[in-house]
């Protein structure tokens, strides 16, 4: 019966695919949402079940790929997976059914949707090279096309989508050479058989796949310095897309290097596990602090979700680290704790994603500078938009911190160790948690603050209206589960463990002790989410309790009185007056001024009849992504020199092309002479 | 006929093959060129003929019969129209001049005898030392394409190429099968008379038939 | 019986470290301020006129921006809510608070995160530039804090093996020569930069100052009035008597109750104030012989606070 849910949930998603190209405007949506949700719920069960029992579910046809066949193994690591892809799927659908008069009802977006979310459900689910490839390919290729809607009415789009194409396509040639090198080992395309054959492997053979795995999936994930697309594509996309992008798809990167790093190729070396952990310090703090100085707001939580996957790469890091050193209990509390961050990742940033994707069809635009007191013309949306920031930032009672607490456990506890690479590592680890857990605070302060609180700072924020009741619901559906996760996280914890069990090899079954309180097994380390959600909430009751009753005891007894704010005793103040995002990130963009190397331009015009008096100053300044300036954009440039001299080679005369042929032939017979 | 009779007919009639391909190179006058073609076409016949005699083969004797009239009187008599249209009839200075060319065609004759060096050690008999003129033929049929600017020239290259193949098949395999054969003629009729048809639009489109002047688009 | 007589005994625990923080936190202000003057030459107002000041602010009406939503009244609660929920729970006056086990140092730190946050956002929520330069400037000290902060807890938790508070503390009172350690006093002496900046004195952030260029945390709190104001006073003032209480049980642990009982229990809670009194003592002596840094130097004095705590978690390594 549970082999079936697969089955299911490809033919609901094709169903759905077609829904959406065949029929006529009115219903192609809510006929493909109706058919996505029966694909989502299908892949939740199997995996739920894969996820209770433990055992995996193995489906094999020879039929429907020529050549290759399908296999599909679903084991409770890539259950983990499906489970997150459906519930954002299922909440993002539900977004895109208010969303879609705004341009996601024509029948390519109605039919790459579904088969989008239907190929990252499957994807977790492969068994076989020739099958993951496939459906890895279906999804990036599905995700362009959404990538693409809005490419009619924005000249960037057009841009983001070239680079987004260009990047995935690298990275999944990466992977398939990884892949395709492991399986011509084994001689079997399987998995299963590559796990088998991995002990017999070469080094040289094992490093190269796992290197270009990396490269491969950690592009996906949104790796520095592989991560230019994803500020990029992310804010291009419409919004059910990028939340599906951000919440779904840049968990896969994470799921390929887990797959071939512990799955496929059994663990390796430290070094391989330092490097996951260096990408992961680097694409941290890289993120956060162009978060940090980000106006436009899904640009933000685009380099967030990069930050947020550093993360969870320094997790994996030293989760490796940890078992190769010898300690398969931290190691599998640092996996845990990896994939606990994915989780959290996945239901705050899908929120985030689809509440500024409220924001922007109801004011119109993206960029915070121009946006400001939303929370009153919004409350809902405003309110979902700070739940998601505050977890996000790691604050408690919320699902953020509950994450992050468990990553600083497994580094704290990885040490006492006598391996320098692990006494390196772990403090290095901490530091980065620790800046970019400052830098994602101010982040969001500044995305909260700016963007909802204070007074609209342009006509299209003061005009703003509440979005229809299913795109509130799809993204409060997603906070809610931040609320849930952060109060009660053991209802994950289970599940997240037995995955920990199927990936990493060694790791005890029980590593964590979770009934009210998570509780680190055979260590010190107790959080008790629940008691300090009730605590704070206590405390707040009792705050709130004792000043009404204080103020009942003065003996003035006025009521709450509305007045202009002080603001020093200026007469006038306009909303222009308020701190921007611009100006909120200028202290941080000037301490991290040589990393962030922002563009300025400074004109100053004077007056014709002396160059004493300036008649006019204008300033600009941006700041642009540092690795596209000094990394690709000369790497762009020399492959079009390369290519411009190569020009000269054609230069349209017959007689040079048979000159040529004629060249090459005489030098093959002088070889063969 | 007399084993010696066979072999030096055999050797001259190869030998004219390779120095009419050789004539194509030296004469500019379109006309001279086209000649030395039907000429050459009618060697090969020769060759093929000789073959046939000395093995009893009727079938590559009627091949014989087939390879002089096609390509000893039909493709020069259509590509001799083609020349009659253009008054221009001389190669004017080709890419490699004269003297280069005849040089650049000996190189390839040695290259020639070198790379098939292994295949006449194949084949011990009297036609296979002959294999490499075949091979010659078609690498100067294909310098001839490289280095000729008008059109009437490439294709003579062309037919260069194909009949030093010839050459080389009939040698090496004594005689290929006639549905072989036919459909190779085909072809090369079929090439032939495309350039006739392309070549008499060239000249009331462009006025020229030189390909170097037809580079770039124009107005 | 040991159930309800265990909830009774940790709730008065609990109420009695509150009061201790809620009571003792702006008399400590007072004592502070009054030691400024006494240095300066000056009498100064009594040690409890901060106690007078929230008395008189919350007797007086509430007013609020008019444009300003939720947020701006609920931030100064929040901040109170934090300090509060931190009092009860962390190792002040006895090493076995209530809920002791949750009273993790990174979830003491994140609770007083969200404090932080809560008083930013609702800085914002003004409307005016003035809320937003506070806010600005204090969530880049608070990041720029961060690592130091981070690295320091890691610092103190290498030897203990955990990172829980009153563990830390009770480990500190057994092995006193774990307090002696290089570790521990570098890992400290960043504690006390990170306390400095987190709670807004010099020469972070002058707390007297209202100049529009060397405001920080004034600058939050500039529209303010009646209750909220003192609400907001109070969250301050508790916050700082918890951070400096925290410091000294680790650093100098002895007078806390380690046992159960009453009088224990009054020691600890005296020992607590005496040693919370002369750490700001001192405090307040420095602040009079320091001038404020300019904020673009708040950076480097940060990093070295982060470079100290580093080398007290490598040292830390190095010795086990």
């Amino acid at each position: 019966m549970s082999n079936l849910s697969l089955v299911i949930t490809a033919i609901a998603g094709l169903s759905a695919a077609i829904a959406g190209c065949a029929l006529p405007a009115k219903t192609r949506v809510h006929a493909a949402v109706a058919f996505t949700w029966g694909a989502c719920i299908a892949a939740l069960v199997g995996s739920l079940t894969v996820l209770h029992t433990g055992h995996a579910m193995v489906l094999n046809s020879s039929r429907i790929l020529p050549l290759t066949g399908v296999t599909m193994v679903l084991d409770p690591l890539g259950a983990v997976f499906v489970v997150v892809t459906a519930v954002v799927a299922i909440a993002s659908t539900l977004y895109w059914l208010g969303y879609a008069s705004h341009g996601l009802s024509t029948r390519t977006a109605s039919a790459a949707l579904p088969i989008f979310v239907t190929s990252m459900l499957l994807v977790p689910a492969a068994g076989s090279v020739a099958t993951f490839l496939w459906l890895w390919e279906l999804m990036a290729l599905s995700s362009l096309l959404l990538v693409l809607v809005d490419q009619r009415r924005r000249e960037e789009t057009r841009s983001a989508a070239q680079w987004y194409a260009v990047m995935t396509h690298v990275g999944a040639s990466a992977i398939l050479f990884a892949l395709v090198m492991l399986s011509a080992h084994a001689g079997n395309q399987t998995f299963a058989a590559i796990r088998i054959h991995a002990v017999h492997l070469p080094a040289a053979v094992r490093n190269t796949a796992f290197l270009l795995a990396l490269v491969g999936f950690g592009s996906k994930a949104g790796a520095v310095p592989l991560h230019v697309w994803l500020p990029k594509a992310h804010p291009e996309a419409p919004s059910p897309a990028s939340a599906l992008m951000s919440g779904a798809m840049v968990n896969l990167g994470i799921y390929g290097i887990v797959l071939v790093g512990d799955r496929l190729l059994g663990g390796g070396p430290a070094w391989w596990w330092l490097t996951v952990t260096a990408v992961g310090v680097v694409s941290a703090l890289f993120g956060a602090l162009h978060a940090a100085t980000s106006t436009d707001l899904k640009r933000l939580l685009a380099y967030s979700t990069a930050d947020n996957m550093g993360l969870v790469l320094i997790g994996v890091g030293a989760s490796g680290l940890f078992a190769t050193t010898g300690h398969p209990a931290i190691a599998a509390i640092a996996m845990v704790s990896a994939l606990l961050l994915t989780v959290n990742h996945a239901a705050f940033k899908g929120s985030l994603f689809l509440s500024a994707g409220s924001v922007q069809v109801a004011t119109g635009s993206r960029d915070l500078d121009g946006m400001g007191g939303l929370l009153r013309r919004m409350p809902i949306t405003g309110a979902v938009f700070l739940v998601g920031g505050l977890a996000i930032a790691a604050l408690p009672p919320l699902n953020g911190f509950v994450g992050e607490w468990l990553l600083f456990q497994s580094l704290l506890h990885g040490l006492p160790t006598s391996s320098t690479a692990v006494a390196i590592a772990v403090p290095v680890g901490v530091a980065a948690l620790a800046l970019t857990g400052g830098l994602t605070a101010a982040a969001f302060v500044k995305a909260i603050g700016v963007g909802f609180l204070g007074r609209p700072r342009s006509e299209g924020a003061a005009t703003a209206h509440e979005v229809p009741r299913t795109m509130q619901l799809g993204a409060a559906l997603l906070a809610g589960a931040c609320v849930v996760l952060g109060v009660v996280p053991m209802i994950v914890l289970p599940a997240l463990e037995r995955a920990t069990a199927a990936a990493v090899p060694g790791a005890p079954a029980h590593s964590l002790r979770s009934s009210v309180e998570l509780r680190l097994a055979g260590l010190q380390g107790v959080l008790a989410p629940a008691l300090l959600a009730a605590g704070l909430a206590l405390a707040f009751i009792a705050v709130i309790a004792i000043r009404r009753l204080a103020q009942r005891r003065s003996h003035l007894r006025l009521a709450l009185r509305r007045a202009e704010p002080w603001g020093c005793g200026r007469e006038l103040q306009t909303a222009r007056m308020q701190y921007t995002a611009t100006s909120f990130a200028e202290p941080l963009q000037q301490v991290f001024d040589d990393v962030l190397r922002p563009d300025r331009d400074l004109n100053v015009s004077h007056l014709a009849e002396s160059r004493y008096y300036t008649e006019k100053i204008a300033y600009r300044t941006s700041i642009g992504d540092v690795v596209e300036h000094n990394v690709y954009r000369p790497m762009i440039g020399a492959v079009n020199a390369w290519g411009q001299w190569a020009r000269g080679l054609q230069n349209g005369s017959v007689h040079r092309y048979l000159a040529y042929g004629l060249v090459v032939l005489v030098v093959i017979l002088a070889v063969i002479v | 006929m007399s084993g010696s009779a066979y072999a030096s007919s055999l050797e001259l009639a190869s030998g004219v093959v390779l120095v009419c391909a050789v004539v194509t190179l030296w004469r500019r006058s379109l006309s001279a060129i086209v000649k030395a073609l039907a000429v050459q076409g009618v060697a090969l016949g020769v060759v093929a003929l000789i073959l046939g005699v000395g093995k009893h083969d009727g079938v590559l004797i009627a091949v014989a019969c087939l390879v002089i009239a096609a390509k000893g009187v039909v493709i020069p008599v259509l590509l001799g129209r083609v020349v009659a249209g253009d008054p221009a009839s001389r190669e004017a200075a080709p890419i490699v001049n004269v003297p280069a060319s005849l040089v650049g065609a000996g190189a390839l004759t040695f290259l020639a005898y070198g790379a098939t060096g292994s295949v006449v050690a194949l084949i011990p008999t009297t036609a296979g030392r002959l294999i490499p003129l075949g091979f010659a033929t078609m690498l100067i049929g294909y310098f001839a394409m490289a280095v000729r600017r008008k059109a009437v020239s490439q294709i003579v290259g062309l037919l260069l190429v194909d009949n030093g193949i010839a050459l080389v098949a009939f040698l090496a395999t004594a005689g290929v099968p006639l549905l072989v054969e036919l459909g190779a003629s085909l072809d090369v009729l079929l090439a032939v008379v495309v350039l006739r048809v392309l070549a008499a639009q060239m000249w009331s489109k462009f006025g020229v038939l030189d390909l170097d002047e037809m580079r770039e688009l124009h107005d | 019986m040991n159930g309800i007589g265990g909830v009774i005994a940790a709730v008065l625990v609990a109420g009695a470290q509150i009061a201790a923080v809620a009571v003792g936190g702006p008399l400590l202000v007072g004592v502070m301020r009054k030691v400024r003057c006494h240095i300066e030459g000056r009498v100064g107002p009594p040690i409890h006129q901060p106690l007078r000041d929230l008395r008189k602010l919350f007797s007086k009406q509430c007013m609020r921006p008019d444009q300003a939503s939720w947020v701006f009244g609920v931030g100064p609660v929040v901040l109170v809510a934090t300090a509060v929920l931190i009092a009860a729970i962390s190792p002040l006056a006895t090493t076995h608070p209530p809920l002791g086990q949750t009273a993790d140092f990174f979830a003491i730190v994140f609770v007083l995160l969200l404090g932080s946050v809560a008083l930013a956002l609702a800085a914002l929520d003004t409307g005016t530039p003035f809320g937003g330069m506070g806010s600005s400037r204090a969530m880049t000290i608070g990041a720029l804090a961060e690592p130091a902060l981070l690295v320091a807890i890691l610092a103190m938790s290498i030897p203990a093996h955990t990172s829980n508070l009153p563990a830390l503390v009770r480990i500190g009172l057994a092995h006193p020569q774990l307090i002696a350690s290089p570790e521990r006093f570098l890992a400290l002496g960043s504690f006390l930069v990170v306390i400095l900046a987190e709670s807004g004195r010099l020469p972070v952030d002058n707390p007297s100052t209202h100049l529009e260029l060397t405001m920080i945390h004034e600058a939050m709190v500039l529209e303010y009035a009646g209750p909220d104001l003192g609400l907001v006073i109070l969250g301050e003032s508790m916050r700082l008597a918890l951070l400096l209480g925290l410091l000294v049980n680790l650093l100098a642990p002895w007078g806390i109750a380690d046992r159960a009982g009453a009088a224990a229990l009054v020691i600890g809670l005296g020992a607590l104030v005496g040693k919370v009194v002369v750490a700001g003592i001192v405090i307040a002596t420095f602040e009079v012989f320091t001038a404020k840094l300019r904020l673009f130097r708040l950076p480097e004095l940060l990093a070295g606070a982060f470079v100290l705590a580093v080398v007290g978690a490598f040292t830390a390594l190095v010795v086990r």
